[in-house]
């Protein structure tokens, strides 16, 4: 008999899995069972069963951190996706300056998300602020109001900054789409009679899904576990107001209620699902 | 007409482009404007030119130790992450075996996952095997969390290679291992380079795990550096604040523009292929 000879070559792969195993689906695991207990982090932990869960569906900070969340990301990807489709179609034709502007529109994206909320700091605080002064010089000082301390302007400020910041990496993304498209197509429709705004809601647009299709999901996800920009803009104030739900699992975690904070990182994993599933989803049902 | 349409195009991108550029020119106005100087006086939109601020900036904030301790981290996981990452895109590509399909199947299902999921049962990992404040632990992190795009991308630059590439290989004698660092790795560079892209600047900027892994000052990156700078002795310094956040965003934005024909490249084939 002979024996079958195996192909060790298969396992190269082994280097990524035993990592990936170990600091990732490992820990992964181990927070679903730490989200059954009442650890601090420190002593015993006992089994506690499904009572972080109920904790925290009965926590009002725990529900605003939710909403604040999902606004924050709902709202990222749609103005995010508007304004970087609208930035490509604005760049999209060859003129002087345009790999300058291109990489002017794009630099924000590159800087960390917390010096950039520092900065809009500088610019916004009530009163000291930079922008404040200088709408005053400028003869406008009702321009600027005091966004920064209130709940639905705090909120709205950071989704501005958001979008301010990462529009470019949508428009990128945008603008390889359009360029994709071939020309005869529209020039099929410009002979048909198709007026530009036909040209692009009928020909353009649906062409371009794809590329819709990556922005809206990397952003929706990426959005919902945004932590940077709200630490260093508002520390989640005015309250907890604009706290987002990664903020929270981390001011559990430091406030020893290790547990709970793994309670509330499953319930943000869930969320996370339905987006991920809707866009795997939408991937297989193109293939 | 067609000369109205291509003015009001040129506005608009200026205005759009202003618009990115204007807060990087306050923040270097905030930078050197001295520790005396009011808003109300004078012009605002130009600064005391005091460079001292740098100078004081750099030694009170450590900003110099956590831009090292950055690039460590950054260079330390995108060769972690590339040597892995290639190897499991290799397997994955050219051995189909049952054994691939789940580990491929495993990395992708996993890439959309954030790391504030797993980052508190991890904290406790890594605890017990003393990587808290390590920069070696802060990589074996920051891999963890880039391996599955590496992989992805890997894979797929890998399937678009010729077969006969590997068979002549083969016939050479050389073995799995060497034909992925002989003859594929160098055959995709643009791989390497897109993986590089996406996920470089995310590393170098990381906040979220660094701020339970890199706690000690020794020890913190740009971020965290930054953060605990303007915790505990900002205060009311706006003028050493801002010169330390213009310090720290230097060496991306020289980066950035030095690669940023590749860059732009790199992004638009990583992105379209995901």
């Amino acid at each position: 008999m002979q024996k079958k000879r195996i192909d060790y070559s298969q396992f190269l792969s082994l280097p990524a899995l035993i990592l990936f195993s170990v600091f990732f689906v490992y820990p992964l695991l181990k927070g679903v069972g730490m989200s059954l207990t009442n650890w601090d982090g420190m002593g015993k932990a006992s089994f506690v069963g499904f009572k972080n869960f109920i904790d925290f569906f009965a926590d009002e900070r725990a529900i605003s951190d939710i909403r604040t969340t999902l606004i924050f990301a709902v709202g990222s990807a749609v103005l995010l996706n508007l304004v970087g489709l609208g930035y490509a179609v604005l760049m999209n034709s060859s003129f002087r300056g345009k790999s300058l502007a291109r990489v002017i529109i794009y630099l924000p994206a590159i800087i960390s998300p917390l010096i950039m909320g520092y900065i809009w700091y500088f610019l916004l605080q009530p009163g000291r602020g930079f922008l404040y002064h200088a709408f005053q010089q400028l003869g406008l000082p009702d321009l600027i109001g005091n966004w920064m301390s209130s709940y639905p302007s705090a909120l709205a400020v950071l989704v501005l900054v958001n979008v301010w910041q990462f529009a470019g990496m949508t428009m990128i993304i945008y603008l390889a789409g359009l360029q994709s498209i071939s020309g005869d197509v529209l020039e099929a429709a410009l002979i048909d009679g198709a007026t530009p705004w036909q040209r692009f809601y009928r020909v353009t647009l649906p062409l371009l899904m794809p590329a819709i299709r990556i922005n809206v999901v990397t952003n929706i996800i990426g959005s919902l576990s945004v932590f940077d920009v709200i630490m260093s803009l508002t520390e989640g104030g005015p309250g907890y107001a604009t706290e987002s739900l990664s903020i929270y699992i981390m001011r559990m975690c430091y406030g020893s209620r290790t547990g709970y904070s793994t309670a509330v990182a499953m319930i943000l994993f869930l969320i996370i699902l339905v987006p991920v599933l809707i866009s795997m989803r939408l991937t297989k049902s193109k293939a | 007409m067609k000369h109205a349409s291509k003015a009001v195009r040129y506005t608009l991108i200026i205005m759009i482009c202003l618009m990115c550029l204007i807060p990087f020119y306050i923040l270097l106005v905030l930078a050197l404007n001295s520790p005396q100087r009011i808003f109300y006086e004078g012009n605002i939109f130009l600064p005391d030119f005091d460079w001292q601020n740098f100078v004081l900036a750099w030694n009170k904030s450590k900003i110099g130790t956590a831009m090292l301790n950055s690039a460590l981290i950054t260079f330390g996981t995108l060769a972690l992450t590339i040597v892995t990452g290639g190897l499991a895109g290799y397997a994955i590509a050219r051995r189909n075996t049952r054994y691939n399909k789940f580990v491929f199947g495993l990395l992708l299902s996993c890439m959309m996952i954030p790391g504030i999921i797993n980052t508190v049962p991890l904290y406790t990992l890594m605890q017990r095997i003393h990587a808290v404040n390590t920069l070696w632990g802060m990589i074996l992190v920051c891999s963890t969390l880039a391996l599955p795009s590496a992989v992805f991308i890997y894979s797929t630059f890998i399937r678009a290679l010729p077969k006969e590439l590997d068979e002549a290989a083969a016939l050479d004698g050389c073995t799995g291992f060497s034909t992925f660092w002989r003859i594929i790795f160098p055959a995709i560079k643009p791989a390497t380079a897109s993986f590089v892209i996406l996920n470089g600047f995310g590393i170098w900027n990381n906040y979220a795990q660094a701020v339970f892994f890199l706690q000690s000052r020794s020890k913190q990156n740009i971020p965290q550096a930054l953060s605990i700078f303007f915790q505990q002795f900002g205060g009311g310094d706006w003028h050493l604040m801002a010169s330390t956040a213009f310090i720290a965003i230097v060496p991306v934005v020289v980066i950035f523009l030095i690669f940023q024909k590749q860059f732009i490249k790199g992004l638009t084939d990583g992105a379209l292929k995901g």
